[in-house]
């Protein structure tokens, strides 16, 4: 094999692949045990209602149903809002099934348990859930206003938060001020398995709970919490899981009331929803409402921002609070924006619960500021890249402290910008686009640009290595990879450092019983963290090795060295060397250290994406022709994984921009419950991608990481917003909303308007 | 559920029971079913039914056997016979669907959205009808009445499809909210006949029922050069056109599209089928130029 240290920056093939390839993976609908029971809720059909009375009778004498509990036959603690508020307020607290009152349709209201699956279904339709209807709040605008029916009367308001960030005044010396009313819309995370969860009791008096989560460690904490348990008697396992977008990584309901169920009846559970379940019981990502100024002057040169973002918390304020700080923190972007004015706001509605979904808040600060940099080219005259280079952070800027608080690391966003341009060929673009102008040419062609800057890896993970006397390398990561490719970045730090061939190491992770600690996948975490943490554990076994090998070869640890197999010999005396393995067995058992890698500020992955598009004006179908994205996450372990990361998040970017939106009928009657009325995007809706990177190590880990996870998602969806815009500027088209759906542009060309807002908001 | 063997045996089962449910492809059906909009009593399955199976040329027509599979419309030579029907056989679902949905499922759920019905509308389609007493045929504009109801009568069962299999230009075009795997907005089948030397055109998701624009047909039918096997119009005929062929829509507002944009756009897709109908020669090759 090729020399271990060039194992770093190498594309080596995921150790993931071939079980999801094979269908080996096992998945939770996978699991069975003897005896399993199947756990079916009954959710409400009412968007907002008194919750009068659940008739459970006839449900629970049906044939094949083992019970059937509501939630005064099952008491769980309410799940809190996330991260928690300070102090907790007890009465928004979301309750595991619904009591007194349902707030959204697809809340649970009660669970029948079966002995088989479909005799627990039949018997979920026969409870009869009595509801007084209410007035229904959807818009959160609505939601603000005067008089506007109350989710929480006890709170007194629809608006559970509200945060002010900067002064007022930020306007102030502005030249020019361009204005925007800007809809980023609710989407659906859709990842291909819904949520699911298995639980059952173990020997011992441990319950193990099996479920498709993003982070086993906080899901045994609530389980631990809500049953009353301490937490060693709680196994969580993360089996395959099949996508998760951050919609995973929370504690959901269904989880704990699936664990309660197994205690409960001291038999094996399962729950796994349908496709339609998912649409209405996995939450939502984006939801957010944005009025923004931004004031410069004539040169181009960003004087202050004005905005207000008015983030959808749904029918909870359970994980909203992610988008809702994120977008707050990310509000100035990759730009030098001096003063600062922001409003933050966040508003129950009678709608499924808001939640991270891939980027939680960045893409909704990046299409807010990139629209308003369009904005003020337009008004300005100016050509957008120009007006881009005049205000992004120089190089020498960093560390930056923005005005939201939030400190940048590092950082050359002007170089990812040229390099994106470069790949496109951003003159021959324009040059056509001008040409089919000319030619009045029904297809117009439309070219958008995002450069962007988003935020990664905050908080701490463990990991630990432990090189056995057979040999094998064994990694324990406290995050939980489930389909990143993390496991792969992990084997190729460790052999990398270690110097050992890859196949001899194995990674442990998304087990509580297995790994001690840990705090799991999302936020774009796990590579710099769990990587850290790993490479710093291999740096103390290395040292003990070296320890090791200075007794064995009766030589000072000083002048012992790494040779390239990975042995250890004193310098200069290469023929009488020690592996590690020999070193292990020397010393009688296994060489391990553990370490828990904190970075407590975040890094700030970076980049520029840029979108091309066709719209046909007649019917208003938008095909997105090229995409071409630049990202900078630091130092790159695994190029294809890191690729694979853009990817997926590109696609997901599209996704918002041109296809995806959940939409209600004025009841709350959800209208997107399935993929043939949810746009989700197929492979045939997407050209292949261009890639490029620059390389910006981060300051703030010894691997000079960032994250990679969101960026696709980041830039792509306001990329390809801009494009579509571009395109219909002949028409007076200065901002549409997304999704560009061909009903949405088709109205623009024919009613476009001026003032930077879109012509069909609802909120308008 | 019963899954008669032979087309006798799936005659006498539907006779005997005539409440029950037909599932081919199940690609509808159980849709509602998953839904719990419909629990049927009981199912009688026609995918084991051989005569069912397959499609045939008879004289200058072609009969596709009600459990002809949407893949089986998109394969040669049938797809060379019948350009349009495969050309919306290819936008519906994913393979695994158009493995399992038929023809026949597509006229006996009668969607508005029914993505063979325009092409089947345009073609001027005869629906054959069988029961234990006998047969019947029907066209097609007769065979589906409104929305998601047809003429089919108890004890009846959906034999096969009868389609010309003239020298003809066709056409098919769809706009949906994505390239695969989409429910129409609206659709647009176009066939220009040479040996009747007319234009029919076929309008999908803009009405009850797949509609006919019998103006806008005659508008074609006048512009077309069938000589030269190609459309002769000037912009403002082709506008007229679309015109034409929007007036003749009936479209309502849903989650999917506003009635407003979708009587535009099925006019533009009527122009456009339109624009790129080319008769082939007696080889079955279309010329390319105008």
């Amino acid at each position: 094999m090729a020399s271990s240290v060039t194992l770093l920056g190498h594309a080596v093939e995921r150790s993931e692949d071939p079980p999801l390839l094979t269908g080996s993976a096992r998945f939770v609908a996978d699991l069975d045990r003897p005896g399993m029971l199947h756990a079916v809720f009954v959710r409400s059909q009412v968007a907002h209602g008194l919750l009068r009375s659940v008739e459970v009778a006839e449900a629970a004498a049906m044939p094949g149903v083992v019970a059937v509990f509501t939630a005064s036959d099952l008491p769980l603690a309410d799940l809190p809002e996330w991260p928690r508020g300070e102090p907790p307020r007890a009465e928004l607290g979301r309750p595991c099934l619904a009591r007194e009152r349902v707030r959204f349709v697809g809340e649970a209201v009660a669970v029948v348990v079966g002995s088989t699956l479909s005799a627990a279904v039949d018997a979920a339709e026969a409870v009869t859930v009595d509801i007084e209807p209410l007035p229904t709040v959807l818009d959160p605008l609505d939601a603000l206003a005067e008089r506007a029916p109350l989710l929480f009367p006890e709170h007194g308001s629809n608006e559970v938060l509200r945060q002010l960030t900067g002064a007022a005044g930020a306007l102030d010396g502005s030249e020019v001020v361009v204005r925007g009313h800007f809809y980023n819309q609710r989407v659906a995370p859709c990842p291909l398995e819904p949520n699911g969860a298995a639980a059952w009791p173990a020997a011992g008096g441990r319950l193990d709970c099996f479920a498709s989560t993003q982070a086993p460690f906080r899901l045994r904490a609530a389980i631990a919490l809500a049953l009353g348990r301490p937490e060693e008697t709680v196994r969580v396992v993360a089996p395959a899981v099949g996508g998760g977008f951050g919609a995973k990584g929370g504690v959901y309901p269904e989880q704990l009331v699936t664990a309660a169920l197994a205690e409960r009846l001291g038999q094996p559970v399962r729950f796994v929803e349908t496709r339609s379940e998912n649409m209405l019981a996995m939450c939502h990502g984006r939801g957010q409402v944005q009025e923004v100024a931004l004031g410069a002057r004539r040169d181009g040169t960003i004087v202050g921002l004005e905005a207000t973002m008015v983030t959808e918390m749904g029918a909870y304020c359970w994980r909203g609070p992610v988008p809702f700080s994120t977008s707050r923190i990310m509000a100035t972007g990759p730009y030098r924006i001096p003063k600062l004015s922001l409003t933050s706001i966040g508003a129950v509605t009678n709608t499924t619960p808001i939640g991270p979904y891939r980027g939680a808040g960045r893409p909704e600060a990046t299409a807010m500021l990139e629209r308003m940099i369009e904005l003020l080219a337009a008004e300005l005259d100016l050509d957008s890249v120009e007006v881009r280079r005049r205000n992004l952070l120089a190089p020498s800027e960093f560390p930056y402290a923005a005005p939201s608080g939030a400190s940048y690391d590092s950082g050359d966003y002007s170089a990812a910008l040229a390099k994106a341009l470069a790949l496109l060929g951003y003159e021959q673009v324009r040059a056509e686009q001008a040409d089919r102008r000319q030619s009045s040419c029904a297809t117009e062609l439309g070219v958008g640009i995002a450069t962007f800057v988003e935020i990664s890896g905050s908080g701490s993970e463990y990991g630990a290595v432990r090189v056995e006397p057979g040999g094998s390398v064994v990694v324990l990561t406290g995050s939980s990879p489930h389909g990143q490719g993390l496991a792969t970045t992990l084997t190729q730090i460790a052999a990398g450092m270690l110097k050992v061939p890859i196949s001899t190491v194995s990674v442990v992770h998304s087990d509580t019983a297995l790994v001690p600690r840990g705090v799991g996948t999302f936020g774009s975490r796990s590579g710099q963290l769990a990587g850290n943490a790993v490479a710093h554990a291999v740096e103390e076994v290395l040292e003990k090795a070296r320890e090791l090998a200075a007794v064995e070869l009766e030589a000072d640890p000083d002048d012992v060295v790494q040779l390239e197999d990975g042995s250890f010999a004193v310098a200069g005396v290469p023929s009488i060397s020690l592996g590690l393995a020999e070193l292990a067995r020397r010393a009688g058992g296994p060489i391990g250290a553990e370490w828990d890698f904190a970075q407590e500020s975040g890094t700030y992955p970076f980049g520029t994406h840029i979108a091309v598009v066709e719209v046909d004006t007649e019917t208003g179908k938008v095909e997105l022709r090229r995409l071409v994205a630049v990202d900078d996450c630091g130092r790159v372990v695994n190029p294809k994984i890191v690729a694979g990361q853009v990817h997926g998040g590109v696609a997901q970017g599209i996704a918002q921009a041109l296809f995806e939106a959940v939409r209600y009928d004025e009841s709350g009657n959800p209208l997107t419950t399935n993929l043939a009325d949810y746009a989700f995007p197929s492979a045939a809706e997407m050209p292949a991608f261009e890639l490029g990177e620059t390389e910006t190590p981060s300051p703030r880990n010894p691997l000079g990481m960032k994250g990679i996870g969101e960026s696709g998602a980041v830039g792509a969806a306001a990329a390809v917003q801009n494009a579509v815009v571009d395109a219909l500027s002949p028409y007076g088209v200065l901002h549409l909303d997304m999704p560009a759906d061909p009903e949405r542009v088709w109205r623009a060309v024919h009613e476009g308007r001026r003032d930077g807002q879109d012509p069909f908001s609802s909120s308008s | 559920m019963l899954v008669p063997a032979s087309l006798d045996e799936l005659l006498a089962s539907v006779a005997a029971d005539t409440r029950a449910d037909l599932i081919a492809g199940g690609t509808d059906l159980m849709v509602e079913v998953n839904f719990g909009r419909r629990s049927p009593e009981s199912v009688i399955s026609v995918a084991l039914v051989p005569e069912l199976k397959s499609w045939y040329r008879s004289g200058d027509e072609v009969i596709l056997n009600a459990a002809l599979t949407y893949s089986e419309m998109m394969r040669p030579p049938l797809c060379e016979l019948l350009p349009a029907l495969a050309q919306a056989a290819r936008t519906v679902g994913s393979p695994q669907i158009r493995n399992a949905g038929t023809i026949g499922g597509n006229l006996a759920t009668a969607s508005p959205a029914g993505d063979t019905l325009p092409v089947l509308a345009a073609l001027e389609a005869t629906v054959v009808l069988e029961s234990a007493e006998g047969g019947r045929a029907v066209p097609v504009g007769e065979f589906i009445v409104s929305v998601k109801r047809t003429s089919l009568a108890p004890g009846e069962i959906i034999r096969s499809v009868r389609v010309p299999a003239r020298r003809a230009a066709q056409e098919f075009l769809k706009v949906g909210t994505r390239n695969a795997m989409v429910i129409a907005v609206c659709s647009v089948a176009l066939v220009a006949d040479a040996e009747r030397r007319e234009v029919h055109l076929g309008l999908g998701s803009v009405g009850p029922v797949p509609l006919r624009a019998p103006r806008a047909e005659e508008l074609a039918t006048s512009l077309f050069d069938w000589d030269e096997g190609v459309p002769r119009a000037s912009e403002k005929e082709l506008a007229r056109l679309a015109e034409l062929a929007s007036e003749a829509a009936r479209p309502i507002d849903d989650h999917r599209s506003t009635a407003r944009y979708r009587r535009h756009a099925v006019g533009v897709c009527a122009r456009r089928a339109f624009e790129r109908a080319r008769l082939p020669d007696a080889t079955g090759r279309r010329s390319v130029t105008p």
